[in-house]
């Protein structure tokens, strides 16, 4: 990678700060999730010893084994996987063609839509949990998979739409053009031309989606009783579970997080309209 | 770019608008329904005049904006760091981006239990600070008579949380800095200092403008953390949302605290938008 | 191909997702147990696997049990008796949700079922489950709410005071004590959102200064209630008002002294019955007041699994079983065969505790209110507010009470629901 005068002087005149600062942020991040990570495998009887080791003298898998085994955990587990794959796929599919008319087309109402999917932006999640359990029951959805599904592609559905559009306007019309004068139709020169291109990418935009569903917690806990995401679960059960659960059940959470950011970690910013890797 | 009229468009974006019918328009009129309707007639105000009087009512309202106020000046200045430190694209940057990165995965009540861990009173904190021999005796941190410590911790767990977020759209705008105003710049003798003041900001607006706006909405519905570290000290709307639907069970002035958080949400949006105008179409990345 | 790979992913995550979704369901003869008891992690774990999972081994019987909250319970029973099937074919619960759902018509009469052989159960339990002359529970088992203190508290004791004949001002000036000589405040409650400390408050202090719950609520009795809840706040760990559940706190030492539920207290007592006791809930000027709790076992009307469900109910009755749900959870048996149990360890402190609490001479036994219907979740806010209003926020207390007293009246009013006793 070629340095642009600008940084390399930047860099050279105060490298050690730099890379001081650079650090300290870096382990500003890092400690709390060390920390929890220590307090997962520290246990139980050291946890409550005070003052509390910050490295546990011995590490002991018993609280995770213990929150794993927990009634309800694995199944909630399996629950927020399924809720996630359900709402990646129902994003993906209702909002990836309006991605695509938005990057590919000029038409009345474009901006009129924009705003629209701006506007969605400011409905808290409390606003549209509350009447959507009402409705749910009614439909016979409250407290399923579905349910818990249909909300979360709502929180998730007008970010898939910007992202995919942003992916698109990355693809030149022109290959596709060229593709239809080689006897392709829209369709098939969307599928052979665009969609490769752009798949990383909408990869990308998934995982970002499960986490999101992964993470979400208000809504979830409205809309389900028995089936239970896992971060409702967790909620529904905080005030009577003992320290090593909570500490375990936070750093299980977390584990997909560190693990899927550092898979989508160089499509983080063209998820955001802009290339990272120019 | 195809410049025939045709129908297509609309039917691609008709799935989208149907869903956003279904989840987003009629839930709204449900909710106005909700906070204005009871059992007994059509029209009422009592739950707002029950939300209005409700002893968490007036904390609530204010400790959402403070949260606000507070937390999203912070989280620029860090992110905005962050993000320069990053686009210098040394050896090894892609890795302090995944780093920066990691919160943002996090959940609200994930990153709350993370900082559970470190603020109780016999958490991680005072346990290294006692260690280190600068306490005597454990602090205690998450308190009623401490206002600030609990204020102090939700803001910390909220800056660590979220500020990624705001860091990536902020390194988006960067790169799209063209070179050739810095490259000027230094022929002009410009210093760091006046190369940010002077060009890096005002080139960054939009993406400024986007993140606070995205950043403002999403912490007006901060709750995870709140409760975790809080319970019902440190009352927000979004919490006191909640706590009126899952512990009180009254739905309808858990209805009124999110109409009236979303109306508070759509002034902020509608001044930012107005204030810190930018012809940019930054704001459709939101 | 990479990108071959990614869309090949994508689409196998598509079909199995799709797949999960409609995969059919099995249909299995079980029973179906709803239960607003034993919701915390521990309990569950416990009652699955010590009480239902050797009667499944035994029976032949799958037990289901849910453990939900109040309102998605009785939402959920209502919602099965609208569409008139039901899905719940046992459920337990706190005496005070019967009522509601009798008027709903939920609750079947369990009178002409075989009788339960083996037990005698307490009476005045058995009396309390008829309404409407139908017995619409079997007494399941029954709980309070105890003090619990580490043994290093003791010496903080004031002179001359019986812990078992504790008064409010005693225990105000033993925290005071406490918190001036070890240089930290060392008494804690469950002051959090979903902590029990409501209930002390309307069903022990209240009663145990006014001699009423609702009655007496602004009054001068009151007032001298809150001056002396502002008393002892100052001398108690602030984090009270954020703690759920005092097990964790005693454990960690934030806390040597509290007041909980004996089944969120009792995991400290069973990890260390060594380092802590447990005895009455102080008495106040009208006596010592203190929440009887008392859960029942019932069966929906139109159940289908009838018989399987009998078969739960008495295993759940059996004193072998209620004497290790004793032991396992710190939940008191409701059958004298049990009751008769000596018990050791961390539950002969709890059993001695409650016990001698059940026969104090000054006691006042308060029942939770019953009949406030779907507004019930309303009642126990209305005095953590006024705590929150008067002792964390600083208002007037007279004000405040007067303000408080319309809220709770209205509710009354409104529900028609008769005041709790006393």
């Amino acid at each position: 990678m070629k340095r642009d005068s600008w940084q390399r002087s930047a860099i050279t005149s105060s490298s050690v700060g730099f890379y001081l600062g650079a650090s300290l942020i870096a382990l500003c991040t890092l400690t709390p999730i060390i920390l929890i990570a220590f307090a997962a495998l520290t246990s139980r009887a050291e946890l409550y010893t005070w003052p509390r080791s910050i490295i546990p003298t011995k590490f002991s898998l018993d609280n995770l084994k213990y929150f794993i085994n927990a009634y309800g955990v694995l199944k909630s587990t399996f629950n927020s996987i399924l809720v996630a794959m359900v709402t990646i796929l129902l994003s993906l599919l209702i909002g990836a063609p309006a991605g695509y008319a938005l990057s590919r087309f000029r038409f009345r109402g474009k901006e009129a839509f924009k705003l629209g999917i701006l506007i969605t932006r400011m409905f808290p999640t409390s606003l549209l949990a509350i009447p959507l359990a009402v409705m749910f029951l009614r439909w016979r959805i409250y407290d399923t998979i579905l349910g818990v599904s249909l909300m979360h592609t709502s929180l998730s559905l007008p970010f898939t739409v910007l992202i995919t559009a942003s992916l698109f306007l990355k693809v030149p019309y022109e290959l596709e053009e060229a593709a239809l004068t080689l006897g392709c139709n829209r369709i098939t020169a969307f599928i052979h031309v665009s969609l490769p291109l752009i798949l990383p990418g909408l990869a990308a935009a998934g995982i970002f989606t499960f986490v999101t569903s992964w993470n979400e917690v208000f809504a979830a806990s409205i809309l389900t009783v028995q089936n239970r995401t896992l971060p409702a679960h967790i909620m529904a059960t905080l005030e009577a579970s003992p320290l090593n659960f909570k500490f375990a059940g936070g750093f299980f959470m977390i584990i997909p997080a560190i693990v899927f950011i550092f898979i989508i970690r160089k499509y983080l910013l063209s998820m955001w309209g802009i290339s990272v890797n120019k | 770019m195809d410049c025939r009229r045709t129908a297509l468009p609309y039917f691609l974006l008709a799935p989208t608008l149907i869903f956003l019918l279904f989840f987003f328009v009629v839930p709204l009129f449900q909710v106005i329904g909700l906070a204005f309707s009871s059992e007994h007639s059509i029209f009422t105000l009592r739950h707002f005049n029950r939300m209005f009087g409700d002893i968490y009512y007036q904390d609530a309202v204010i400790n959402t904006l403070k949260m606000a106020v507070i937390i999203i000046p912070i989280q620029l200045v860090v992110a905005f760091l962050s993000a320069l430190i990053i686009n210098k694209r040394f050896k090894g940057s892609t890795l302090f981006l995944y780093i920066y990165a990691i919160p943002l995965g996090i959940s609200e009540l994930g990153a709350g239990l993370i900082w559970l861990s470190i603020f109780t009173e016999k958490g991680y904190l005072n346990s290294i600070l006692y260690q280190l021999g600068i306490l005597k005796e454990a602090v205690i941190y998450l308190s009623y008579q401490s206002p600030q410590w609990i204020m102090t911790a939700i803001v910390i767990t909220e800056v660590w949380r979220a500020t990624p977020l705001v860091m990536i759209i902020l390194l988006s705008g960067l790169q799209m800095i063209a070179k050739d105003y810095l490259e000027a710049a230094d022929i002009f003798g410009a210093n760091w200092w006046q190369k940010v003041w002077l060009i890096i900001l005002p080139l960054l607006k939009p993406s400024i403008q986007s993140a606070l706006i995205i950043r403002t909405l999403l912490a007006f519905q901060v709750f995870g953390p709140i409760i975790v570290l809080a319970g019902r000290l440190f009352p927000v709307m979004a919490s006191e949302s909640f706590f009126w639907y899952t512990l009180i069970r009254n739905e309808h002035v858990a209805a009124t605290y999110a109409l009236l958080l979303m109306v508070i949400s759509m002034i902020i949006t509608w001044s930012y938008l107005v204030f810190l105008k930018t012809k940019d179409e930054q704001v459709g990345v939101l | 191909m990479k990108q071959r790979r990614i869309l090949i992913l994508m689409i196998t995550a598509a079909v199995a997702t799709v797949a999960l979704l409609v995969l059919p369901v099995v249909a299995k003869t079980q029973v179906f147990f709803a239960s607003t008891q034993f919701r915390p992690i521990e309990e569950q774990q416990f009652i699955r696997d010590e009480i239902l999972h050797p009667f499944t081994e035994k029976t032949a019987i799958k037990v289901t049990m849910l453990n939900e909250d109040y309102g998605p319970f009785i939402d959920r029973l209502l919602a099965e008796a609208k569409a008139k099937k039901s899905n719940t074919d046992v459920f337990g619960t706190l005496h005070g949700d019967f009522p509601d759902l009798l008027a709903n018509g939920i609750p079947q009469d369990l009178k002409n079922l075989p009788a339960l052989p083996g037990r005698t159960f307490i009476p005045e339990l058995v009396k309390l489950g008829q309404m409407n002359g139908q017995q619409v529970y079997i007494p399941w088992t029954q709980a309070t709410y105890l003090m619990v203190a580490n043994k290093k508290a003791l010496a903080y004791l004031p002179t001359g005071v019986e812990l078992n004949a504790l008064t409010y001002e005693q225990l105000l000036q033993w925290a005071k004590n406490m918190h001036e000589q070890t240089g930290g405040p060392k008494f804690g409650f469950p002051g959090g959102p979903k902590g029990l400390f409501g209930r002390m408050l309307h069903g022990y202090l209240y009663p145990s200064y006014t001699g009423h719950q609702v009655q007496k609520f602004n009054s001068p009795e009151g007032i001298e209630l809150w001056k002396y809840l502002k008393e002892l706040f100052k001398y108690s760990h602030p984090s009270s008002v954020i703690y759920e559940s005092m097990s964790d706190p005693l454990l960690l030492e934030e806390v040597w002294v509290v007041w909980d539920h004996t089944a969120r207290s009792s995991p400290a007592l069973r990890e260390k019955p060594d380092q802590f006791v447990a005895f009455p809930s102080p008495a106040g000027p009208k006596g010592r007041a203190f929440i009887s709790v008392i859960a029942g076992l019932g069966i929906p009307r139109g159940a289908k699994n009838l018989e399987e469900s009998w078969k739960l109910i008495d295993l759940f009755t059996q004193p072998e079983t209620q004497v290790k749900i004793l032991k396992g959870t710190g939940f008191f048996p409701t059958t004298y065969e049990a009751i008769n149990y000596v018990p050791e360890g961390a539950l002969k402190i709890l059993a001695e505790a409650v016990t001698k609490q059940a026969g104090a001479t000054d006691g006042i036994v308060t029942l939770l209110p019953v009949g406030l219907g779907n507004r019930s979740g309303e009642f126990v806010p209305i005095y953590t507010d006024t705590f929150q209003a008067i002792v964390v926020q600083g208002r007037p207390i007279e004000t405040t009470l007067k303000r408080q007293e319309a809220i709770l009246q209205k509710l009354f009013a409104e529900t028609g629901a008769p005041y709790p006793q006393p």
